[in-house]
């Protein structure tokens, strides 16, 4: 093993007389911090969309520095633990990093809560120099989002090196597992927003090539990976949970507009659109990757052409509910939109649809532009398994 | 001199910030409802960006003061009104921040409460990216290194989870896996290189569309004619503002016609910025308001900075600039110049730092004197520094008239020319942009052309804020006020202008303006 630093020798003598049991706490702690990056980037949208102007202490922000405090400090404190005080088995299961021990998840983490950090003043220059968050998409909205990412797969790698250290199969370690995939999940679908979340943009081909990028990907990692009978399906309800209970909590928060120009007045947070419902596509790959054997190019297509035909199938007539009177209410959130945007029939219009010379909607097209999908949600299903392949390997 | 009628309590004055050359901020000196009022607008230097918006209030029992930000086509109505707050350190100021979410026309409603009742003020805002921000070599260097620390911190958990990441734990890597954990951080170093040089060209381009979008006036050029000064603008979208096909065909704006301002459709300054021995203020004439003639007045030869103010329909003033070689050659011709035309000249002032600083005192070419009542403190850039002169006149001379509808005109322009401004004792202020703020008919507030002011639907019709000017313009003891805020540090000169018998008086003054230590700003 290697050497101990002298300074830390007291603690080391006490400590390797009996060996500590693995800590829960660090599992909770990321999970905690990975949540709420997720529900605070989802409440910031709500907070620009509803509100408009906020401050660098607005409660979204704060939510979204406890969250990368939580995952730093705890991390942290996991490392310089292991590295001065833990025992040799503490250090056995660690990986090695400029002279500390700590999981391999947990320098993720640290990663990610630094790349956080430094994202602060350079995006405070920014909106000096050229705008206050004219786009979302910056430079250091760049490096902000690679640290929250950062979080959420350390967080997953935490949780996952622990369930494949553990003997017995599926329970907690998978579920928590399960659930790390399922903010990936929340996370990715939040990316999309812009392109590809309202039932207005579901009657586009573009919809279905967009979401064939990455859902594919973490739904057949954690097929792969997770030790549960149905772990694609589980990540893909937790998402769907989680959504929902951000989309209700914001309809019941009251707030108005402080910023002009006002088009819409509206009267409390908007949410974001219904989640989708990846859930029936994730049943079809749970099943496909349990049953099927052979190799993984021949698994990732199957998962190709069941993914993008399922989402078509359920999202098509989705869309066609969610557009009507039926789903403007609370459980649905449908039809609430921005305060600075001017309301007009386009809210109930499909948009970016497949549309021929003439100008009108091509099924052919449609139906070209929606098997490009299949390609796309093949790579990304091989990817994710070639991932999950690796990662059942992770055991520090 | 007309009794100016008693303002309703919501009386909605307004006035407009001229985009003037490297002076963005908007000054108003007057009425809001029954309370007296200085008003200073900071405008935002990026689009979205924060302006600052501070009221002077010349009574002591005031409630409260508010401000709101609001474009003028905004159909949801306002925001609320934000609390400003009194300025610890400037009893009678109060302060807050508005957020300007967009460029174009926006109107800033300043509102004052207290024992006399509510009273408003509007002050449009012409919202553009006026300024490039530089990196700090302290910012940067502290994000360089924490990019280094990451760059290789990244790399060093990708080799860490290669080598032992997937290894049981207590095992030890062999070198085959040390081997591949090397290359795949090397690899890895390679991609996170290639994802750096993208970002760098992802910057470098965000930052060239900021510089296309930042303000700028349109393309001019001067010149002389026999002997007749010519100004043109050369911007091509101006140029064809009337061809409708070769707008539409290049996607180009329609930029609103001129309308005449203060009498005068372009009022333009020829300064010898440098020296400070000559200054003329024109008022060319036009028949396609794309080229402008002037007779030119008998200047020194020498080289000078010509700046044209102009307003078009839509409310929007401009400064627009040039140079000008005037080598003398040929001689004015003598022509008769428009009545409101004046010029002075004078030796160039010594360079010792007595006569750079320049005296308080000018003698008038009646015998007047100007006197610049100077600040007891030395100016400061962004410190409020009103100007403040009196104009003794020997005896019998008779009282100061209006100068073209103001009780004078002040110019101030630093010596490089890349500021400049043209004030009046309301403030950077165009009567005829004022006139476009006022309510119309219904039909005519809804013309493209004007501007419709959302607060007007409360207020019943206002006097012709050029009478108004008129009315207050003559001051009650030759004293006139500028209020101004130098925007940068500097050498500075200032022409006054005022008119007594029919005759334009001019006189000059040098001021330095010192870099600020803590000026007022958000």
């Amino acid at each position: 093993m290697s050497r101990v630093s002298t300074a830390s020798a007291v603690f080391t003598s006490r400590a390797e007389a009996r060996p500590a049991e693995e800590p829960d706490w660090p599992l909770y702690a990321v999970l905690f911090a990975s949540l709420g990056i997720v529900a605070g980037l989802l409440w910031d949208i709500s907070w620009h969309r509803t509100i408009g102007r906020d401050t660098f202490w607005s409660p979204p922000h704060v939510l979204e520095q406890i969250a990368a405090v939580v995952a730093g400090v705890s991390c942290g404190w996991v490392v310089l633990h292991t590295t001065w005080a833990g025992d040799a088995e503490a250090r056995a299961r660690s990986v090695r990093f400029w002279g500390f021990y700590g999981p391999l998840g947990g320098w993720l983490c640290i990663w990610g809560t630094l790349m956080m950090i430094t994202s602060a003043p350079f995006d405070d220059w920014w909106h000096n120099a050229y705008g206050l968050d004219v786009k979302i998409i910056s430079p250091p909205h760049t490096v902000l989002a690679a640290g929250m990412i950062a979080i959420q797969i350390g967080a997953m790698l935490t949780v996952l090196a622990r369930q494949n250290r553990a003997v017995a199969p599926g329970g907690r370690l998978s579920l928590l597992l399960v659930a790390s995939a399922a903010l990936l999940l929340v996370m990715h679908a939040t990316v999309l927003m812009e392109e590809a979340a309202f039932p207005n943009h579901m009657h586009a081909s573009r919809f279905y090539r967009i979401t064939a990028l990455g859902f594919p990907l973490v739904l057949a990692m954690i097929a792969r990976v997770a030790r549960l009978r149905w772990p694609a399906t589980t990540a893909a309800a937790l998402y769907l949970a989680i959504e929902l209970v951000i989309l209700w909590t914001l309809q019941l928060v009251p707030a108005q507009p402080r910023l002009a120009p006002i088009f819409n007045p509206v009267t409390h947070m908007v949410p974001q659109p219904f989640p989708l419902l990846i859930v029936v596509p994730a049943v079809a790959i749970d099943l496909l990757v349990r049953n099927v054997r052979g190799r993984d190019g021949a698994l990732a297509a199957a998962v190709g052409i069941a993914y993008v035909t399922l989402m078509v199938g359920v999202h098509w007539f989705f869309a066609d509910f969610l557009l009507s009177p039926a789903a403007r209410n609370f459980v649905f959130g449908a039809d609430t939109w921005d305060y600075n945007v001017t309301l007009g029939d386009w809210r109930y219009e499909y948009w970016q649809i497949d549309r021929d010379a003439a100008g009108d909607w091509s099924r052919g097209r449609f139906l070209i532009g929606t098997a490009v999908a299949v390609p796309i949600a093949t790579v990304s299903a091989r990817v994710g398994l070639w991932l999950g392949k690796h990662m059942t390997q992770v055991q520090r | 001199m007309r009794r100016l009628p008693r303002w309703p309590l919501l009386a909605a004055v307004v006035a407009l910030c001229s985009a003037h050359v490297g002076s963005p901020d908007a000054w108003f000196e007057g009425s809001a409802g029954p309370y007296r009022v200085l008003v200073h607008v900071q405008a935002p230097g990026v689009i979205p960006g924060i302006a600052t918006v501070n009221v002077r209030v010349d009574d002591p029992d005031v409630e409260r003061v508010t401000a709101l930000a609001n474009r003028f086509d905004a159909t949801g109505g306002a925001p609320p009104p934000e609390i400003a707050h009194s300025v610890a350190e400037q009893p009678g100021w109060y302060r807050t921040q508005l957020w300007i979410m967009t460029t174009g026309s926006y109107s800033v409603t300043a509102t004052v409460s207290g024992a006399r009742g509510t009273g408003s003020v509007v002050i449009p805002l012409a919202a553009y990216p006026l300024r490039r921000l530089r990196l700090s070599a302290a910012l940067g260097f502290a994000l360089g290194a924490a990019g280094l620390v990451l760059f290789a911190g990244l790399l060093t958990i990708v080799g860490a989870a290669v080598r032992e990441g997937v290894l049981p734990p207590g095992a030890q890597p062999d070198r085959s896996r040390r081997r591949r954990a090397r290359w795949t951080m090397a690899a890895y170093g390679g991609v996170l290189a290639l994802v750096l040089l993208g970002g760098k060209r992802w910057w470098s381009a965000e930052d060239a569309a900021f510089v296309r979008s930042m303000w700028k006036p349109m393309a001019s050029r001067a010149a002389i004619e026999d002997g007749r000064l010519i100004f043109a603008i050369e911007d091509s979208i101006w140029i064809q503002r009337r061809n409708v096909g070769w707008l539409r065909s290049r996607g180009a704006p329609r930029r609103p016609d001129l309308i005449d301002d203060h009498g005068k459709v372009m009022h333009l300054f020829v300064v010898d910025a440098q020296e400070g021995r000559g200054f003329a203020h024109l008022h060319p004439a036009t028949t396609d308001s794309v080229r402008f003639t002037a007779p030119m007045p008998p200047l020194p030869p020498g080289r000078y900075a010509i700046f044209a103010d102009v307003v078009q329909q839509n409310g929007f003033a401009q400064t627009l600039v040039a140079k000008l070689e005037w080598t003398g050659e040929p001689p004015p011709t003598g022509e008769p110049q428009d009545a409101d035309d004046a010029w002075m000249t004078r030796p160039a002032p010594p360079r010792d730092g007595a006569g750079a600083r320049g005296g308080t005192t000018v003698t008038l070419e009646d015998g007047s004197v100007l006197r610049w009542l100077r600040l007891g403190r030395p100016m400061r850039a962004g410190d409020d520094a009103p100007l403040r002169f009196t104009v003794e006149a020997p005896d019998g001379a008779g009282p100061l008239e209006p100068y073209m509808g103001m009780a004078g005109h002040a110019v101030v322009v630093r010596d490089d020319a890349a500021v400049f401004i043209h004030l009046h004792p309301l403030g950077t202020v165009s009567p005829a942009a004022q006139r476009q703020f006022l309510p119309r008919s219904a039909a005519q507030a809804t013309s493209p052309e004007r501007l419709p002011s959302p607060d007007h639907s409360a207020a019943p019709a206002h006097p012709d804020p050029l009478a108004h000017a008129l009315a207050t313009a003559a001051p009650a003891a030759d004293t006139i006020t500028f209020p101004y805020a130098f925007p940068a540090a500097g050498s500075y000169h200032i022409w006054v202008q005022v008119k007594r018998n029919g005759r334009i008086l001019s006189g000059a003054f040098r001021a330095v303006v010192e870099s600020t230590i803590r000026g007022k700003g958000p």
